[in-house]
């Protein structure tokens, strides 16, 4: 295969890595993750994860189309499928036609469950009018359950399965044209929400071929419903009963109200639906396989020739070799490290110049060897591997080299290795794919040959390119976008001053906690939205465990700026150490970014201005002088 | 379509009735060639406006085809609805009523001298206006609920300079990339101003490969659009044609006219922006676009 073909096909299988770019595709690459079992089970499930977890490719795949396709397109292997999944993604364009100040909340509710049912039955209609299409032998609904589904449904009468397809479009063009003149007439009839919906499975089931099958609606996107929305699904979900199931897809802080349409009852997992939290299931050991399945898959449909494992096309560098790497030739000590060099013994010396460049650097600048005698008493520790002398190096030896081209142009840090990835990644299949498409492509690019593995400086120009793309697309992604561009923009500038000089710091500090601080009710609420809309666009990540996943509670969670961005910024993609913030400060990184990032750096001790623009955050330089 | 090279060149007849709103920008009160008599519409909520007509003041609520027929069936004479100061929430269900009661209706547009700079300088935010977008949501009375060519969807966002709405938008729609067709304003008010609009949204454009599909109509002239439209639908038979209207507001007022006009199914996504008041400079060009005859 020659590079053109492979970049071709690497766009086609990596580079569409949002399900719903790949059409049907999608099932072709499916990797089935780990918790997929507990969703084919006959209860509720609620799948959380932000955004480019894979929600919607699982759901997809769950789909009657998907597992049809799953099985070949088969009509033999389909023939004894257990559950029929209908998939439904919520358009907001479609459900904001449901709010106004025309009428309450109480009367939407209502108004949006006939939506509901219609848009439910009509899906589920042309489910059964798809099944008959692969399966004829089997009869379909008589007269007295089309009359019995069309009462339910308040449509008009119909004959045949394919008339009752129309019956749900021309139901939903005659509601639409009521809705559009709300404030007028409201529509004269309406059905209750659920009620019909149980009529016409209670019809299906009636069928031979569905009598003992589950049925399943796959509700994508539900953050995208409004809040008396939300209630309304949950009062379905909640007394669901056998009839059919349904299973969520939701962004980890969309599922803002947990209660029903009664107001006193909640949903509670694990009682009314099972709760998969992807940041949970994919965590670190999982992702780092599943990922690496879920990409091997597409590489071999890229080249079946390559006979190749993906990891070893993304080679690593451990720490003193990418020191060496970064510093290249000889040690570019200060004066005073040459001083204090120079009062070493001539055999502390050699031992000092056989040690590697990374611990010649770790034990010049390490501040408690400032004086020549304890300099010495450190050189001889480090050698001779003392226990904790050599623990303390490796705890700081990462963050050091942060430092070592502090100021310089050019790669001043690497990220490159498949295990790099994964972490820079986070969970998140989205960036994985998007990680080692752009890797891939940047390869070929140069000119290298298909099959080798990639060197470091690709990987790592990748991993900053992607890191950019992704902060370029956050203001897009949300309402509140700008906000948490400049949100991400002032915490990256803050870690990434924190790295560049870890002397004397706690090192690789690239987590936050929200607290102290005096905060106003509006500070607060302000915050609180910021941290909800990070994460829900995985501009952030609420560390698993730190706290449950409730609304509510974002200010008492541990978080960090994603690690995609760690390259763009050069700070540690490793989750270390934390930080304290106040509501107020993190408000005023979106308001007033120079201000808050300055006074944040220097309660920790350091200056901005020390500290110079890496050459690919040039580009935002007025954002960072600008006052505002 | 007329064009003049200022207001002060426009004259209506003495039965002309020009629906306007109010604003900050100095295009909101252009002093025309002879005076006329105006609706000021001084409130332009979600679902409802509020205006001034004759020393009285009412509200007409958007979703109520009653109120909004007989807010116009008041305005006796020839109907200039001037949708410079208006959003489209408001402009688009007044000049959709006027033309189902058949009504001779022109629209009005004047241009700006130029637009603010973004302070920033950030990629894909060249000029400074917009304060915040509300989010996607339902037209008033533009709706739609059907879902049968869900899966059939041809994206048409018409481009402006905001890339950062763009984004959002197509974020909401979630098109396949073959599907894109963005709409660019060319020749635009400005000569570099397509050039603006193509660095605007550049990544979209080169994210989405949609720069394949783009197609030109001008700036300025709602016709083009519709015609751009129609062939974007025939090329697409059985596609719905999903519209973003968050270009040139000629080009939204082609966009809302290709569903009355062409009898086809459409569907709008907007985001609702909130303008900026200061974000654009002078008064430029003025347009009478002849809607009913185009019509006709």
């Amino acid at each position: 295969m020659n590079e053109n073909d492979a970049q071709e096909r690497i766009n086609t299988l990596f580079g569409s890595y949002r399900a719903e770019w790949l059409d049907h595709k999608v099932f072709e690459l499916f990797s089935e993750p780990n918790y997929f079992p507990e969703l084919v089970t006959n209860r509720p499930c609620v799948l959380l994860g932000g955004r480019g977890t894979g929600k919607t490719t699982v759901l997809r795949c769950l789909s009657y189309d998907g597992q049809f396709a799953l099985k070949r397109n088969d009509p033999e292997r389909f023939a004894d499928q257990k559950f029929f999944g209908i998939f439904y993604r919520v358009d907001t364009n479609r459900v904001t036609a449901f709010k106004g100040t025309e009428r309450n909340d109480d009367q939407w509710a209502k108004l949006f469950g006939h939506y509901l049912n219609l848009v439910l039955g009509g899906l589920f209609v042309r489910f059964l009018a798809w099944h008959h299409q692969h399966y004829p032998g089997y009869a379909t609904f008589s007269s007295q359950a089309l009359n019995l589904i069309c009462t339910a449904f308040q449509l008009g009468g119909v004959t045949n399965l394919s008339e009752l397809v129309h019956a749900f479009r021309l139901g939903l063009v005659e509601y639409e044209a009521q809705i559009n003149n709300i404030a007028e007439n409201g529509p004269s009839r309406l059905t209750i929400q659920g009620a019909p919906i149980d009529v016409l499975i209670d019809c299906a089931r009636e069928l031979t071929q569905f009598a003992d099958r589950q049925f399943y609606f796959l509700i994508d996107e539900y953050e995208n419903f409004l809040d008396y929305q939300q209630r309304a699904v949950n009062t379905l979900i909640k007394h669901v009963g056998t009839r059919y199931t349904i299973k969520i897809g939701v962004k980890q802080l969309g599922w803002r109200v947990r209660h029903c349409l009664n107001g006193t009852e909640q949903l509670i997992s694990p009682a009314d639906y099972n709760r998969i939290s992807l940041a949970q299931r994919l965590e670190d050991g999982v992702f780092d396989e599943f990922a690496l399945h879920v990409c091997q898959a597409r590489l071999d449909q890229i080249d079946s020739t390559l006979q190749v494992r993906v990891n070893t096309l993304f080679p690593g560098i451990n720490d003193e070799d990418e020191a060496d790497a970064l510093i290249g030739a000889g040690v570019p000590f200060s004066p005073q490290s040459l001083a204090l060099i120079g009062t070493l013994s001539s055999a502390t010396r050699q031992k000092f110049d056989g040690l590697r460049k990374l611990e010649q650097v770790f034990l010049v600048t390490w501040p408690d060897n400032a004086a020549p005698r304890q300099f010495d008493e450190a050189v001889e520790l480090l050698y001779s591997n003392a226990p904790r002398y050599r623990e303390r190096y490796e705890n700081y030896k990462h963050s050091l080299l942060f430092s070592l081209r502090r100021g310089k142009a050019g790669i001043r840090k690497y990220y490159a290795g498949w295990d790099v990835y994964t972490k820079l990644a986070a969970g998140n299949i989205r960036f994985i794919l998007e990680l080692v498409e752009r890797a891939f492509v940047a390869h070929i690019q140069k000119g290298e040959k298909w099959g080798l593995p990639l060197s470091l400086k690709t990987q790592t120009q990748t991993a900053i390119a992607v890191g950019r793309k992704n902060l370029d697309e956050l203001e897009g992604l949300d309402v509140d976008g700008a906000k948490l561009t400049k949100l991400v923009l002032g915490l990256g500038r803050i870690f990434q001053v924190m790295a560049a000089d870890p002397i004397a710091h706690s090192p690789e500090v690239n987590q936050f906690q929200i607290s102290g601080g005096a905060p106003t009710e509006i500070e607060t609420a302000k915050a609180e939205k910021l941290l909800g809309s990070g994460v829900n666009h995985v501009a952030l990540l609420r560390l698993v465990g730190s706290k449950p996943s409730d609304p509510g509670d974002t200010k008492d969670s541990d978080y960090t700026v994603h690690p995609i961005f760690s390259a763009f910024f050069e700070f540690s993609y490793r989750r270390k150490r934390k930080m304290t913030l106040t509501c107020e400060q993190l408000v005023l990184l979106v308001d007033q970014p120079k201000v808050a990032i300055n006074e944040i750096l220097q309660k920790s001790g350091r200056d901005e201005t020390d500290e110079p623009l890496p050459e690919q955050m040039v580009l935002f330089e007025s954002f960072y002088d600008s006052s505002g | 379509m007329q064009a003049y090279a200022s207001p002060a060149d426009v004259s209506f007849g003495s039965d002309a009735v020009i629906i306007r709103g109010t604003g900050p920008e100095p295009r909101h009160t252009p002093v025309y060639a002879a005076p006329a008599r105006y609706v000021d519409i001084t409130v332009q909520d979600s679902d409802s406006f509020v205006y001034h007509y004759e020393a009285k003041r009412s509200y007409v609520a958007l979703r109520n085809r009653t109120h909004l027929k007989e807010f116009l069936t008041q305005l006796a004479g020839n109907l200039f609805i001037d949708m410079t100061a208006l959003s489209h929430h408001i402009w688009a269900p007044i000049l959709r009523t006027a033309l189902m009661l058949g009504r001779t209706t022109r629209v009005l547009y004047i241009e700006p001298e130029g637009y603010v700079r973004s302070p920033t300088g950030v990629e894909g935010e060249i000029f400074d206006l917009s304060e915040r977008i509300n989010g996607v949501a339902a037209i008033p009375g533009f709706a739609s609920l059907s879902d049968e060519f869900e899966d059939r969807i041809c994206f048409v966002p018409m481009l402006g300079f905001e890339g950062k709405r763009t984004a959002h938008v197509w974020e909401q729609v979630q098109p396949q990339g073959n599907k894109i067709y963005p709409i660019i304003g060319l020749p635009g008010f400005r000569l570099e101003f397509p050039f603006y609009t193509v660095q605007s949204n550049q990544r979209i454009l080169h994210e989405t490969q949609a720069w394949k599909n783009v197609r030109y109509a001008a700036a300025n002239n709602p016709f083009s659009v519709y015609d751009t439209l129609c062939e974007i639908q025939e090329a697409n038979t059985g596609s719905l044609l999903k519209i973003a209207p968050i270009g040139t507001k000629p080009h939204a007022l082609g966009a809302f006219l290709y569903p009355l006009k062409s009898r086809r199914t459409v569907e709008f996504v907007y985001d609702f922006p909130i303008r900026k008041s200061d974000r654009t400079i002078g008064v430029g060009k003025v347009f009478v676009y002849r809607v009913s005859e185009f019509m006709a």
